[in-house]
């Protein structure tokens, strides 16, 4: 971690005219010290951008954040926005972004990890179709903090379970992985404290789920599984797709969750959101 | 042959190829100042020193493989004093040598992460 670099704080005349020995960090340039945060990650560029001034000039520059921001960070935030911020600096860009923010009417979220840079997005239930949603004897929508949309949906009980979704979005070059999030059981409240009623779930131990995916460069996948651990909110891993630095400028994507089998009902299911995340979070996230 | 003269008196003859590794120097020999040998006002011998060693080494990619080029390059990094690396920064800026102004800024940018 950070040695202890000694800083000469002299004022900041022409370095020609003094002693050009006993350098410290204090001493560098602007221009030499963006070159140097450069290779930070965003969030040390920012906790260093309070170290002195030539620090806190570099943490501004452009070409410095340029480098951090997702590619297509124009169309993001078009997409995000509506319209591109012209009297933005790219360091605002960068802090925008890496908020949780909201768009289609709420339905959908997107963000960049302050680390990383990678673009994660999340897709609730209501950005969902859901077959049957609007069937009070099947689906319901309860409301609960567990869910990044303060809603999930809930099916007490269904014959044919089908939830498809799609999204067009300017995901930046990389392999992206999609999860559903899902618990069995509903959220409930006793006595003030949170807690999940699994007593309606049910058929899901007899056949298991299918997840697909589509990209519309024919990219397809498609996997089964059943679902378990009732009471726990799990990420069930539908698939992953690749996006190719080509010119297209935005993907669309496909996915579906279903159990058609219609000889056996199965309930008691929370379907939160659909979750877009970089792959190389697939570890992490798989069953927690 | 370049001369290239260091803030406290000390000359150095180098090969053309070493030398345009600079930009800045590389311009000087462009419009043709380089006559009497070039006096570098900002950079002390001991600096220039280590800069030529880096430069005569990465003349045409360093004879060897990518590899070897940048096991010398780390090793060459890491045998220096904070003093002199700084020093090595703010002479690479001025004299526009892009690899060694990467290599030491990334240095620098690891030893306060």
């Amino acid at each position: 971690m950070g040695s202890g670099f000694s800083l000469f704080h002299n004022d900041s005349s022409c370095y020609t005219n003094r002693d050009l020995l006993n350098r410290g960090l204090g001493d560098l340039p602007e221009s030499c010290v963006a070159l140097i945060v450069e290779n930070l990650d965003p969030v040390e560029i920012c906790r260093f951008s309070k170290l002195n001034r030539a620090f806190h000039g570099a943490s501004w520059a452009d070409f410095v954040w340029e480098s951090k921001l997702p590619s297509d960070y124009r169309l993001i935030l078009e997409k995000i926005l509506g319209g591109f911020p012209e009297k933005l600096r790219k360091r605002d860009i960068y802090t925008f972004l890496s908020r949780v923010n909201s768009f289609d009417e709420g339905t959908k979220k997107a963000w960049v990890d302050k680390r990383t840079s990678d673009l994660c997005l999340c897709i609730s239930a209501k950005g969902l179709s859901i077959t049957g949603i609007d069937d009070r004897r099947y689906w319901s929508h309860i409301p609960t903090d567990d869910s990044r949309f303060s809603s999930v949906a809930y099916v007490q009980q269904i014959w044919w379970f089908e939830v498809d979704g799609e999204i067009d979005f300017p995901f930046p070059a990389g392999t992206y992985s999609v999860f559903f999030r899902l618990q069995l059981g509903k959220p409930d409240k006793r006595f003030g404290w949170k807690v999940c009623n699994t007593e309606q779930v049910h058929g899901w131990d007899i056949k298991p789920v299918r997840f697909q995916l589509w990209t519309e460069d024919g990219q397809h996948s498609s996997s089964q599984c059943m679902l378990t651990e009732p009471g726990n909110w799990s990420h069930y891993h539908a698939g992953d797709f690749v996006v190719g630095k080509s010119k297209r400028s935005s993907t669309k994507i496909k996915f579906s969750m279903t159990q058609i089998d219609c000889t056996h009902t199965k309930g008691g299911l929370c379907l939160d959101s659909v979750v877009v995340y970089p792959s190389s979070c697939k570890d992490r996230l798989r069953r927690n | 042959m370049i001369v290239l003269k260091s803030s406290d008196g000390e000359t150095f003859e180098i090969e053309e190829a070493v030398a345009l590794q600079s930009q800045t120097i590389a311009h000087m020999v462009e419009d043709d100042c380089v006559e009497n040998g070039i006096p570098l006002a900002n950079v002390t011998g001991e600096i220039l020193a280590k800069i030529i060693e880096y430069c005569k080494k990465h003349v045409e990619g360093g004879g060897g493989s990518e590899e070897e080029l940048k096991i010398w390059d780390k090793e060459f990094i890491e045998n220096i004093d904070q003093s002199t690396l700084f020093n090595l920064i703010l002479a690479a800026n001025y004299l526009n040598i892009k690899t060694l102004l990467d290599l030491t800024c990334q240095r620098v940018a690891d030893m306060i992460s």
